[in-house]
């Protein structure tokens, strides 16, 4: 079976937060996953004193793990894909138009 | 099968009943359920209704004033002189006429004479809070020696330098203070200054009592061995702290101590001032590796709308049955409390 990295959805109406899992494809979205990896809050947040109106977005990532189980085949959904791609562990997939950066050089300030 | 009620005994009929009989009065005979002063009301004010579309105004005599207000309005006309001007240095509390009883009279500093339990403590003058400022950010004097050196709260002292700071940054960029109601404000609650020989203005050292203490115990131990507060601690339990661990200052001890063995007193302040400041500079440290630490674990990636912080997390913090409250994300299999009554949603600090 086929074993995804994909979001699911908890929180509240008008509320989302995800967690990032590693589940079989076919279980249903918020059941007990193989592992939790990470969580996602989609909702901009500013910074406390910070006027320069700069929004952020908190992401928890065991980073380990994740390159563990692309390693080993997992298939990550597109926007965890998009997720992983900003910390450099896979290669972006969509690029937004214009001159294409080389594959091995991902997100701008990555460590990874 | 339940009773039937009649339709005409029923709640809403009743009402729609009296409501439509409400405008022009009809020639249908009234029913016996409508209100029994309504035929003299309506004899008496159709002929207006049916002159003019506006409503009339009403004839009724307004009503007399009860006799709790006019005593009210007695008691105002005769004592509110007294409370129109403020008296420089003084409070303009009631209760500086109002004695509870015969033989118990009020306070100055109680504001509500049937309420002995509150009591207007003094705040500090606005030239209290200029020394202050001006000893913590230009003199350069570490938070716990002003504190020690004016008798003000360790908490207090920080926070009339932070809301100084803030006054002062607002002056800069020139905007607007509210300075009337400030003054306002001040004129009404007791002052004090901050001057030499005054009485202090709070205590500055006081511990909390944990209830742990609160209880006798025997604890045998032997004639040679020095039983000292920190070992009355341990004896009541673990995780209660020795006094000297607790209190805010526990340098002014040093300094007290020093003394005692025979140092002088300027030499001992010298060196309190130093330990506070070292003290206080360690704190600073401390938070300081902190954040730093919080930072190392996190990686920023700026996108062109927003910043994505990604936090490093163990994913194996969830434990043997993936339930443990400290791993990040939403608990599998346990139900979130947050819908419980009585559950504090509202943020109780600011980060």
């Amino acid at each position: 079976m086929v074993v995804k990295i994909r979001l699911a959805r908890f929180g509240r109406t008008n509320k989302p937060f995800y967690n990032i899992v590693v589940a079989h494809a076919r279980t249903a979205r918020n059941s007990r996953p193989l592992e939790v990896i990470g969580t996602y809050d989609p909702i901009p947040k500013t910074d406390l004193y910070d006027d320069s109106g700069k929004l952020h977005k908190d992401i928890k990532l065991d980073t380990t793990r994740a390159k563990y189980w692309v390693g080993v085949g997992a298939q990550p959904t597109d926007t965890v894909w998009r997720l992983l791609s900003l910390v450099g562990i896979l290669p972006p997939k969509y690029r937004p138009a214009g001159p294409t950066p080389s594959p091995s050089t991902p997100g701008q300030t990555s460590k990874a | 099968m339940p009773p039937r009620i009649p339709s005409s005994g029923c709640q809403p009929q009743r009402l729609l009943n009296c409501l439509e009989s409400v405008p022009p009065p009809s020639p249908v005979p009234l029913s016996t359920l409508a209100p029994r002063h309504r035929p003299t009301a309506s004899s008496r004010s159709s002929p207006q209704w049916s002159s003019s579309s506006s409503r009339p105004f009403s004839t009724t005599p307004a009503a007399q004033a009860t006799k709790l207000r006019r005593k009210f309005q007695e008691w105002c006309d005769k004592n509110g002189p007294l409370f129109r001007e403020t008296n420089p240095g003084d409070t303009n509390y009631v209760s500086r006429i109002m004695p509870v009883s015969d033989n118990q009279g009020t306070e100055p500093d109680q504001p509500f004479p049937n309420n002995k339990a509150f009591r207007s403590e003094p705040v500090l003058s606005e030239r209290a809070r200029e020394t202050i400022w001006w000893s913590v950010m230009v003199k350069g004097v570490p938070l716990k020696a002003v504190s020690a050196e004016f008798s003000v709260d360790m908490r207090r002292v920080a926070a009339v330098v932070r809301m100084k700071e803030i006054e002062k940054r607002w002056e800069r960029e020139n905007k607007p203070l509210a300075l009337p109601y400030a003054y306002a404000i001040a004129k009404m609650l007791p002052r004090r200054d901050l001057v030499e020989g005054e009485a202090n203005f709070e205590p500055i050292n006081d511990i909390h009592v944990h209830s742990y203490t609160m209880q006798q115990l025997f604890v045998p131990a032997s004639e040679s061995r020095e039983f000292t507060r920190a070992d009355a601690a341990k004896a009541f339990g673990d995780r209660v702290l020795p006094p000297d661990a607790k209190m805010r200052i526990p340098e002014l001890v040093q300094m007290e101590r020093s003394i005692v063995e025979g140092t002088p007193p300027r030499e001992a302040r010298a060196q309190f001032i130093a330990n506070a400041g070292a003290s206080e500079a360690a704190f600073a440290e401390r938070q300081r590796a902190r954040q730093q630490g919080a930072e190392a674990k996190r990686t920023r990636v700026n996108t062109d709308r927003f910043e994505f912080r990604f936090e490093k997390i163990n994913a194996e913090d969830v434990g043997p049955t993936g339930r443990a409250r400290k791993a990040a994300g939403w608990r599998y299999g346990a139900p979130l409390m947050d819908r419980r009554r009585g559950e504090v949603k509202i943020p109780t600090r600011v980060e």
